[in-house]
């Protein structure tokens, strides 16, 4: 990027100030490329309720009541006799200050809907980042390690099973086996956090773990591929002809370089995980944002769905800019002779 | 088991690869006969079933698999052998017409835009950027919503989320044709964009085209599955293997088992057409199968990453 460029020759400052700025950049950088895209992905979200052929006013009015003048009045109202790039402007900017609009039915603000099922889907889908990386990052480390045993095998095969699995089949098999076979968690519902860690965390662990385990085998995959061949490295073999103990080489130097692929795995498999997120809510009978859309998609309650959409894509977006701001500091820190 | 030098050999050999080369692989063997039961299913199932899919029996809920219901039956006493078969048609056609839609957009566009000067294929790239940020099943259920509950609209829905995968994935080896030496001199010599296109580009890419288009269709069977597990598109009593798994999901106490017959089917159905994928991506030499790229690009950094996997273009 040319601005990073800018920044790193302007050698008077600091070095650290230099870095922070440098990273303050890039992140501004990283932004600028996501605006064009939020607002396609947000118009095409727009004009799916557009397209449809729903008449709100009739509906909202009920079938008595809808005569052609009383239609076109709350049509008015509702903002909806405007050209359409109009409509989408005064949805966009009003979106960008938390006002959803309201559900068509329930006169509830859509924002306040997204708000009271969010903790659901941010609770599985936190532990089952926190589920995936330490069982795929175990995994994949162990078979690098071990490369051509009976354990690195292993771990291939049960890799290949377990992306070949949906998560709605996965959390099957775990409440037919946790739950119906062996009573030992409970099979439905959710708890919320405030009536103890304990209940929430016996609701959260089987949906998390349907999640992860697709992703906790792309990352096994993934960071074995990478950990071996950075293995090969000569700065590793440099490291240990200089007798630095094996376990410091991994963590610090192998570990740190391997990562990178499986953050971006990480990153790329979040849209699945939102997937699951909603088999999870299906099979587990959980109140989120996938029940959410489902019940309004069912009613055709527009502003909803077009809340819903807009949240979890923008959820996506922020998820890749973190992700690609990681893997940016990862690289640079190692090509700056920090890191390694 | 192959000796060292063969190996070798095969792996730097040829670019352009022939069905016969990848079916020397034993997976993509195991692949393909399971995919020609899965499209013999998907042909027959319905005049093959043993019994009537729809037909209600109260004397038999719920049972084991015997002689007369070889998978068991459900919650309604119809048997799920029949079930199962009836419902491979559905499942199977939905999935395909998602990926022909993927496709026919996606591909032509990827090597038309590297031909069609810097703007369309930037305004090209940021669309197909914005389509890979809508996640797959919410951007289905809402255009459900806008366009009316049935498997077409669905279908519709998933093909053109399919596209931007197809796009990239052939933009990225275009280019990389696109560039080579002989496509210089064949334009030095005359030769039109049509041409270079047709003899110098398709052909080359090929290949892998045919590696997304089989991972791909795990995707979409994935989705219809998906779809028709959470009862989008379809009418009830019609059987789909999502439904079926459904169906089952509310009765987890009484017939514990039985969602693993149609979970398994998926699972087998989906796995071979990875296996394919994964068959062809090996009898590839490397360099013309790009690497996918991460799903939004920010930083220029990232262009050096060896990123594995077309994961995000399927989905």
């Amino acid at each position: 990027m040319a601005v990073l460029e800018l920044t790193s020759a302007a050698g008077a400052i600091s070095p650290r100030r230099r870095r922070a700025r440098a990273a303050a950049s890039r992140i501004g950088g990283g932004i600028a490329v996501l605006i064009p895209i939020v607002v396609l992905s947000s118009f095409i979200t727009y004009c799916l309720g557009a397209l449809s052929n729903s008449n709100p006013a009739a509906t909202i009015l009920g079938q008595d009541a809808a005569t052609p003048a009383a239609v076109a009045h709350l049509d008015k109202v509702l903002g909806l006799d405007k050209p359409l790039v109009v409509q989408y402007w005064d949805w966009l900017t009003q979106a960008l200050r938390g006002n959803l609009g309201v559900s068509y039915f329930t006169q509830i603000p859509v924002s306040q809907s997204i708000a009271q099922r969010l903790p659901v889907d941010l609770s599985i889908a936190i532990t089952a980042v926190v589920l995936a990386v330490l069982i795929g990052g175990t995994a994949g480390t162990f078979a690098a390690i071990h490369r051509g045993t009976w354990f690195d095998r292993g771990v291939t095969v049960v890799c290949s099973v377990v992306t070949t699995l949906p998560a709605f089949v996965v959390g099957i098999i775990l409440v037919v086996l946790f739950a119906v076979a062996a009573h030992l968690l409970p099979a439905e519902g959710y708890v919320g956090p405030s009536a103890g860690i304990w209940p929430w965390f016996e609701h959260i662990i089987l949906p998390s773990l349907a999640l992860a385990l697709q992703v906790a085998a792309d990352i096994a995959r993934q960071l074995r591929t990478s950990l071996v061949s950075v293995l090969e490295q000569n700065y590793i073999t440099g490291a240990r002809v200089r007798g630095l103990p094996y376990r410091r080489i991994l963590l610090r130097h192998a570990l740190r370089n391997a990562s990178g692929p499986a953050l971006t795995i990480l990153g790329n498999d979040f849209p699945i995980m939102l997937a699951g997120a909603v088999a999870a809510e299906v099979v587990f009978s959980l109140p989120g944002l996938g029940q959410l859309i489902l019940e309004s998609a069912q009613t055709r309650d527009i502003p909803v769905v077009q809340g819903v959409l807009l949240v979890v894509a923008t959820f996506v977006v922020v998820v890749n800019l973190v992700v690609n701001t990681l893997l940016n500091w990862l690289y640079r820190t190692n090509e700056d002779g920090i890191g390694a | 088991m192959n000796s060292p030098g063969n190996r070798t050999r095969t792996r730097t050999r040829t670019t352009i690869v022939g069905p016969g080369s990848v079916l020397r692989l034993p997976s993509a063997k195991i692949a393909v006969v399971i995919l020609a039961a899965v499209i013999f299913l998907a042909v027959f199932g319905s005049v093959l079933a043993p019994q009537n899919p729809l037909s209600i029996n109260a004397n038999a809920l719920y049972q084991g698999p015997s002689l007369h219901h070889l998978l068991g039956t459900d919650y309604l006493g119809r048997d799920v052998l029949s079930r199962l078969m009836a419902g491979t048609r559905l499942s199977v056609l939905t999935a395909f017409e998602a990926v022909a839609i993927g496709l026919v957009i996606g591909s032509p566009l990827g090597v038309a835009t590297v031909f069609l000067g810097k703007w369309f294929d930037f305004a090209a790239n940021r669309v197909a950027d914005s389509l890979m940020t809508l996640p797959y099943i919410f951007f289905v259920v809402a255009v459900t919503a806008a366009l009316g509950n049935g498997l077409v609209q669905a279908m519709c829905a998933v093909g053109f989320l399919l596209w931007p995968g197809f796009f990239r994935i052939t933009r990225a080896a275009t280019l990389e044709f696109a560039r080579a030496q002989y496509v210089e001199a064949a334009e030095l010599l005359g030769a039109s964009k049509l041409h270079v296109i047709r003899v110098h580009v398709v052909r080359k890419v090929l290949p892998t085209m045919a590696v997304t288009t089989a991972s791909a269709a795990a995707a979409a069977l994935l989705a219809v599955s998906f779809l028709t597990f959470l009862g989008i598109g379809v009418v009830p009593p019609a059987p789909t293997w999502g439904g079926v798994l459904s169906s089952d999901l509310d009765y987890l106490s009484q017939a514990p088992w039985a969602p693993f017959i149609p979970g398994l089917l998926i699972a087998i159905t989906v796995g071979a057409l990875n296996a394919l994928a994964d068959a062809f991506r090996d009898r590839t030499s490397k360099g013309t199968l790009p690497v996918a790229d991460p799903v939004i690009k920010t930083h220029s950094t990232l262009e050096v990453l060896e990123v594995a996997g077309d994961r995000q273009s399927a989905a």
